[in-house]
């Protein structure tokens, strides 16, 4: 027994001094070739410095999709600010949100879809922050209208409690979904089976001839409506879509986002740029 | 508010990491947001993305907001074109604008306009000496370069067992000031400038965006990665373990009491390293008063780079053969000494 | 001499004396100060790597844990200084003097004496390491018959030697940078640095690997070999490393009948420790 322990020791450690092997190759003769790489590298990079500008030019997408996961951590002796650095901006974040995980329209809308209305697109940005798409987007048939809405989690899609009344406005970590009635029982809108479906559409996309990729991309957005809510279907004291109370908003916040301040703002903008967005065209009908 | 003492800021780095929803405690009441402009930018989704593919978001997170040194600011202050809500698309803010603050000393309108004469002075202006724009002008940093919004970093005398705000000091500053929101914002201000407003590893961090890149490292033939070999050093590895009294690139490259923005290049005889000044650096008073003008060889950018220091490139590598060439044929001999012991009798010559 | 008899005999089987109390406790110092200094100098040799910051904090971080090493350093450095001495006394006391009264002292004397100390390098050790060459590629089944020290031993105590020496002497250098630039130019710090911590992780992966591998993980003293708290090692492991050495010992004693075989191969041990059990 004693023997079989020795040689099941021997064996690890034997593997033990292969690794410690292969860490002293790495800090001693292997750091040396390495050193002796980067130099050449570094004089192929002053060889070409004049073309760098060039170079510069091209790598739009590797600029916005990997150098915007820079994180900064700010040291200000009493707290550790972290945050995402987005590159010349000059106010802080402060927290952070992960991605929509449960959403299958921002897999190839993006989070921020909405980029028609130059005037109008960051407001309509902010409401998707924490608004599903398909609380504007989707128009129910009477017979499915339930009146219904939820928080779901972004990270897990799990349905959660309202986030409203514990957190600042709008930095929730959910966001809102309608739901429909199918056979007499409440449904989410962005159901198990539409995700199913999108999904497969988009592993199967470079397969599709245009026609099949047209009748799928019909079937996805079937229960999207050619016209979304717009803001004063919710934005009123009447009859607002929302049932505000109902999904967690305190009577104050009610008041502060019907409030003459905000309807009169909105009043403003549909006089301004609504119209334009209203047209054939427009980020709605891409959608 | 989160009291980090000293000890255990490390591990609390690590602890303290993803989601910190903001947690000041001393949130004063004053509101520089007379237009009301937070109504729609507190929302942390009002973003875009831009014609150029770039990430704009246009949130401001307040409660920050207010412990940054442009608090007492108005929105409209630096964001002079907005004048009525809604707004049209805004322009780029003109750091160099006069804002609506009076500048006690002075009592004239203030403005960031000195800065941008010192640092079209200094060696990282875009324009040289004969008035010619310099190679590469879009490498030369502007305002947003280095800096976003300063924040606060307020120091606390009372204890030495808590960075931060002293509830003790603001005590005695309640004796002769009434306003809450003076005796914060003045605590704030006067502490904050008492030490670095930032500290050395973000101080590092920042120069390391442009002087690490080695696009812009080769571009303009700079002989290091300056941060990098800052960092091999004591000074930069004390700052990467959190150490405020080590000295940060500024330190050494800026004279002392003269404005950050004031640096200049190595050939310049005013400039802190040139040959006739260096000395003095390290001799500073509050750095190493005792030692001679020669600790100031010291090379702190040396790296492991045969053309731009060979002594030390030979030096280490000296040391790494001896390294590999001890331990390698050691780590061998009990590879085999362990096999060997798995077959006691296996020998292919005869017994002795 | 009573009452460390070279021989010492504890329920049949033979024990043999190796170290003093003074070198013991020397050795005790020296392998607390330099698991110390590497624990507190390796998150700084290494400060880009993720354990680094939790092994700092550990020893209080950048505040505390620069002035531990410090401390440390200074006791190792004291030890050294400390252990020259002693050497010194004991080469004079055990080789020169005997040697004066008996013979006089010539230059070509003393020297010879230094050089036949019995940790100092000698034809004897390239012979062992040739065996052992022999034994490890299966050419025999015979280990080299060690002499008091083996060259292992001779490693083990030259590189440290050596390594105090550089490491103690830049590690001052770099405390005392006020002082050192006086006399010498500031580029010193330079080499200084990378001689401090180039040799600091050699002499670290030598302890921790060479030597912790032939005093505690190797197969034959695992778990740990005892010789460095009692002073004495057990006949198994003097007749397997030191086979010579012992032979002589036990001559000495008067004890050649009890005499082991030399061997190389476990099966032998397994039947010699039932032979000296009985």
């Amino acid at each position: 027994m004693k023997q079989f322990f020795f040689k099941i020791y021997m064996i690890a450690f034997m593997a033990l001094t292969v690794f410690f092997i292969a860490i002293i190759w790495k800090v001693t003769f292997a750091h040396i070739i390495e050193e002796h790489h980067e130099r050449t590298e570094s004089q192929e990079i002053a060889k070409y410095k004049e073309e760098q500008v060039e170079k510069s030019k091209k790598t739009t997408f590797e600029k916005i999709i990997l150098e915007s996961d820079e994180r900064v951590k700010h040291y200000l002796g009493y707290r550790i600010l972290e945050e995402a650095r987005i590159e010349g901006h000059f106010h802080h974040i402060g927290f952070d949100i992960g991605p929509d995980n449960r959403s299958y329209c921002v897999k190839c809308h993006g989070d921020m879809p909405h980029d028609a209305v130059k005037e109008l697109r960051a407001f309509l940005n902010m409401h998707a922050f924490f608004v599903g798409c398909q609380t504007c987007h989707v128009k129910l048939e009477k017979t499915e209208t339930t009146g219904v809405y939820k928080w779901y989690d972004r990270k897990t899609g799990d349905i959660v409690e309202s986030p409203v009344k514990d957190n600042t406005p709008g930095t929730y970590n959910s966001k809102l979904i309608p739901f429909e009635k199918v056979d007499g029982k409440l449904v989410r809108v962005d159901s198990d089976e539409r995700i199913e479906f999108a999904e497969e559409y988009r592993a199967h996309e470079k397969s599709l001839t245009e026609a099949q990729k047209s009748r799928a991309k019909k079937l996805i957005h079937k229960v999207v409506s050619k016209k979304p809510y717009l803001c004063e279907d919710c934005h009123q004291k009447e009859k607002p879509i929302l049932p505000f109370e109902a999904i967690g908003y305190s009577k104050e916040r009610i008041d502060s986002i019907t409030s003459t301040e905000v309807v009169g703002m909105i009043k403003n903008y549909t006089q301004f740029y609504m119209p334009s967005m209203l047209q054939p065209g427009s980020s709605n009908d891409k959608k | 508010m989160k009291a980090l003492p000293r000890a255990s800021r490390l591990i609390a780095l690590f602890c303290f990491s993803v989601f910190l929803l903001i947690s000041f405690t001393f949130t004063p009441s004053y509101a520089a947001d007379v237009g009301n402009c937070l109504l729609c930018h507190k929302y942390p989704g009002i973003s875009r993305v831009d014609e150029e593919g770039k990430l704009r978001l246009f949130y401001v997170n307040e409660s920050i907001f207010s412990n940054s040194v442009h608090a007492k600011v108005k929105c409209e202050g630096c964001h002079t074109d907005i004048k009525k809500i809604p707004h049209d698309v805004a322009k780029k803010v003109d750091c160099l604008v006069e804002c609506h603050i009076i500048e006690p000393s002075s009592e004239k309108k203030f403005s960031h306009k000195d800065v941008k004469e010192f640092l079209g002075k200094s060696v990282h202006g875009p324009i040289d000496k004969e008035g010619k724009e310099k190679k590469y002008i879009e490498d030369y940093p502007t305002c947003k370069d280095c800096h976003d919004n300063p924040l606060y970093r307020p120091l606390s005398f009372f204890k030495k067992v808590r960075p931060g705000i002293s509830e003790a000091s603001l005590g005695r500053c309640r004796v002769c000031h009434k306003k809450e929101e003076f005796i914060y914002r003045f605590y704030n201000h006067v502490t904050t400038r008492l030490h670095k407003s930032r500290n050395p590893l973000n101080i590092a961090e920042v120069c390391a965006r442009c002087h690490d890149n080695p696009e812009i490292v080769a571009r303009h033939e700079m002989s290091t990665k300056a941060v990098f070999s800052y960092g091999e050093t004591f000074h930069g590895k004390a700052a990467r373990f959190l150490d405020e009294r080590v000295p940060d690139c500024l330190d050494c490259h800026i004279s002392k009491g003269e404005s950050v923005h004031q640096m200049l290049p190595k050939e310049d005889p005013a400039s802190s390293i040139h040959a006739d000044n260096k000395g003095k650096i390290c001799t500073n008073i509050d750095c190493h008063p005792s030692a001679s003008p020669k600790l100031a060889k010291y090379s702190v950018h040396a790296e492991f780079n045969l053309k731009q220091s060979p002594a030390q490139y030979f030096f280490t590598v000296f040391f790494i053969i001896l390294t590999g060439g001890t331990l390698l044929p050691l780590m061998f001999i009990i590879l085999l000494d362990i096999i060997r012991r798995f077959f006691p009798n296996a020998t292919i010559g005869r017994r002795k | 001499m009573e009452k460390y008899p070279l021989i010492k005999i504890k329920d049949g089987e033979k024990f043999f004396y190796r170290f003093t109390h003074n070198q013991r406790i020397q050795h005790i110092i020296l392998a607390v100060s330099v698991v110390v200094l590497v624990l507190t100098g390796m998150p700084l040799k290494f400060h880009d790597a993720a354990w680094a910051p939790y092994l700092y904090a550990l020893f209080g971080g950048i505040h505390y844990a620069p002035v531990i090493h410090k401390v440390f350093g200074a006791i190792l450095v004291a030890l050294f200084a400390y252990h020259v001495v002693y050497l010194t006394y004991v080469i004079h006391k055990f080789s020169i003097l005997p040697l004066k009264k008996k013979e006089g002292l010539t230059t070509m004397k003393v020297l010879k004496a230094i050089a036949t100390q019995p940790l100092v390098p000698n034809l004897k050790d390239a012979k062992d390491i040739g065996q052992l060459m022999k034994y490890l590629f299966y050419v025999t089944n015979v280990r080299p018959r060690g002499d008091n020290f083996t060259w292992k031993e001779k490693f083990d105590y030259w590189a440290p030697f050596w390594g105090m020496l550089i490491i103690g002497g830049t590690g001052l250098i770099m405390w005392n940078k006020e002082l050192a630039t006086m006399i010498m130019p500031g580029e010193l710090l330079n080499f200084s640095i990378i001689a401090h911590s180039d040799e600091a992780l050699l002499a670290a992966l030598f302890l921790f690997i060479w030597h912790w591998y032939n005093v505690h993980f190797s197969i034959s003293v695992f778990p740990m070999g005892t010789v460095f708290i009692t002073g004495y090692m057990s006949e198994e492991l003097m007749s397997e490393e030191h086979y010579d050495h012992y032979v002589k010992i036990m001559t000495e004693a008067g004890l050649e009948h009890e005499i082991l075989p030399p061997h190389g191969g476990q099966e032998d041990e397994s039947t010699e420790e039932g032979g000296a059990s009985s």
